[in-house]
């Protein structure tokens, strides 16, 4: 018998007629992606183009497009999102460095858990913002401060997720490493984290994005460039467009990083790929 | 005879009192009887809250809601979207949104002149403009301090993108920077300002008087100006000329007598009343007298607020010069 359902090239079910109505052409998820992209960008250019609104509330594409060519002129636009960029990546891989093996430490012991808590507890809601008067006491006005909060804002929550994971281990994995006679370590090393790995590393796909928030704070003070200092400083002075183009380059960075993060989990871990 | 003619001189009296008192003539003429005014603890919103506690408002039937605001830039985008109508601003920040081509707004009036509450400070070492070439430069960004650092830095011959290092903080956090030498100069105003002025190992290596535009037309680098959201003034120019009555008229009673001003400000600010009062005193108040003759197209100010904008486009911080006679509105204070 033959089925009614066909399946699209994006995997999406697609109910056929029976009775001989027309079908929905197949179109690539690419093009139906692209196609909205126009449409909406197409929307926004004439809601603006046309004074539908004010060009301070939203500036339409074209300007926005200007702006970041003006910028690139004037050699600053790559500036913004290296600096930026370095500084998320130096806190998160620090904020990494320490929250794996710590986590992984505390997922699989009770009683180092219940020491730490309260600690983790305590730092885990706060936001990155409140860090920033202590830290420019700490660590001045240069860029280790900068790191430093986005330190704060990506370790607690990394912790968390590494703990999770590990405590995610199934247990008869690491009790069969014992009992082969695995030390402590050995098990950690050997069972624990490659077991718990994936999820670790969604974790961390996760606060990478936090990582980027946290830029945005660490940028309020004593910076001169950097993506988040650039979309403070063009809103004090009410420019729209390079408030809206450092948002735009923040999400094309972000796609970037998820990318090559994409990519370096695929080679640590093949078989998930 | 007698009695009627006493009964003729208290209907006398009554009808100049009707007509003389604004808050019982002007209150039932007003087309608003109420309006948003956004201001914060800096001074040149002082005349509103002093108007407010004065009953000067009032008196001309006019009820004024206080709404605060930490920024500049926040009080400006609520006025130009008609939450408020009335609001202080630095002219930087006003001059800003003229240039993002928004029309929503009018500059009324300049109400101050603080030159001497202004200016870079620095450690006991710098003697000189030029003495900070290779040095670090507190600065809070886009506001009315850096652009007077670029300015006298300009003047000096040093170039504030390589000679100096230029770091953006906040006017509060400027005094805890320069006393942990983490930068070696700041450039901020009061209350920041004087309270490093009286600190040992710093000296104040100029005030706002070095700016260029002082020397040409008496003008601060950011002075402040009194806007109202225009489609509200177009409307309402009875309650515009009203709310500017009661503002002036609270300007002069800050000017006559700062003390008695100083122990209604002190809600505000919470600063000290001998604090208050240092404050008061470094403030020039410009009255309502001479705000036709500065405003006009020819005016000083205006012509001032015009050299201002294309010194900021200059120094790059915005992209065209508004003609920024095109905000100003006179005619409302006869």
């Amino acid at each position: 018998m033959k089925s009614n359902v066909a399946v699209t090239d994006y995997g999406a079910p697609e109910r056929a007629s029976s009775k001989g109505k027309a079908q929905w052409p197949r179109v690539p998820k690419l093009a139906i992606s692209l196609i909205s992209c126009i449409a909406l960008l197409s929307l926004w250019e004439g809601v603006t183009r046309f004074g539908l609104v004010e060009p301070l509330f939203l500036p339409a594409p074209s300007q926005i497009l200007n702006r970041a060519m003006l910028m690139n002129d004037q050699g600053i636009l790559l500036g913004h999102v290296v600096a930026s960029t370095w500084r998320v990546t130096v806190g998160f891989l620090l904020a990494s460095l320490v929250a794996i093996p710590l986590g992984i430490f505390l997922g699989f012991s009770p009683l180092s858990r219940a020491v730490f808590d309260p600690v983790l507890s305590f730092l885990r809601p706060l936001p990155s913002m409140s860090w920033i008067p202590l830290s420019l006491l700490w660590f001045g006005i240069g860029e280790s401060q900068k790191y430093s909060i986005v330190f704060m804002g990506a370790f607690a929550p990394s912790l968390l997720y590494v703990m999770e994971a590990t405590k995610g281990v199934d247990p008869l994995l690491i009790k069969a490493a014992q009992n082969l006679g695995a030390k402590s370590k050995d098990v950690m090393i050997e069972v624990i984290l490659p077991a718990s790995l994936p999820q670790i590393l969604s974790g961390l796909k996760v606060m990478l994005g936090i990582a980027w928030t946290c830029v945005i704070s660490a940028e309020l003070v004593a910076a001169r460039e950097g993506l988040g200092f650039m979309i403070m400083n063009g809103k004090e002075y009410f420019q729209t467009d390079t408030v809206v183009l450092g948002m735009v380059l923040i999400s094309i960075t972000v796609m970037a990083t998820d990318l090559l993060f994409r990519f370096v989990e695929k080679r640590i871990l093949p078989w998930k790929a | 005879m007698y009695k009627t003619r006493r009964q003729l001189l208290a209907s006398a009296v009554a009808l100049t009192l009707a007509v003389g008192s604004p808050g019982l003539a002007l209150g039932a003429e007003l087309e608003k009887a109420k309006v948003s005014y956004g201001g914060s603890a800096w001074l040149s919103h002082y005349p509103v809250w002093v108007g407010m506690k004065k009953g000067y408002f009032t008196n001309r039937g006019l009820t004024v809601d206080w709404k605060n605001f930490s920024t500049g830039s926040a009080r400006m985008a609520s006025l130009a979207v008609g939450e408020i109508e009335f609001g202080g601003a630095g002219s930087i920040s006003a001059i800003a949104l003229m240039a993002s081509g928004t029309k929503a707004f009018y500059v009324l009036a300049a109400p101050d002149s603080y030159a001497t509450v202004e200016g870079i400070i620095t450690s006991s070492d710098i003697k000189t403009v030029k003495d900070l070439k290779g040095k670090k430069i507190g600065v809070p960004f886009a506001t009315s301090s850096h652009v007077l650092a670029l300015d006298v830095l300009e003047q000096a011959g040093l170039d504030p993108n390589k000679d100096v290092t230029l770091i953006n903080l906040p006017a509060s956090d400027t005094p805890s920077a320069l006393r942990a030498k983490q930068v070696d100069a700041v450039a901020t105003w009061t209350p920041a300002f004087n309270t490093l002025k009286a600190q040992a190992n710093t000296h104040v290596l100029l005030d706002a008087k070095e700016f260029s535009l002082y020397k040409q037309y008496n003008l601060g680098p950011g002075p402040d100006v009194l806007i109202a959201n225009r489609s509200f003034v177009d409307k309402n120019p009875k309650t515009t000329t009203a709310f500017l009555d009661g503002y002036f008229e609270a300007a002069r009673f800050i000017a006559e007598n700062p003390k008695d001003a100083a122990a209604l400000l002190t809600d505000l600010t919470q600063l000290s009343p001998e604090e208050q009062l240092a404050v008061l005193k470094d403030i020039e108040w410009i009255g309502r007298g001479e705000q036709q003759k500065i405003m006009t197209a020819g005016g000083s100010f205006t012509k001032g607020l015009q050299s201002l904008a294309e010194l900021l486009v200059r120094y790059k911080q915005i992209d065209k010069a508004p003609k920024v006679d095109d905000w100003v509105k006179t005619g409302l204070m006869q």
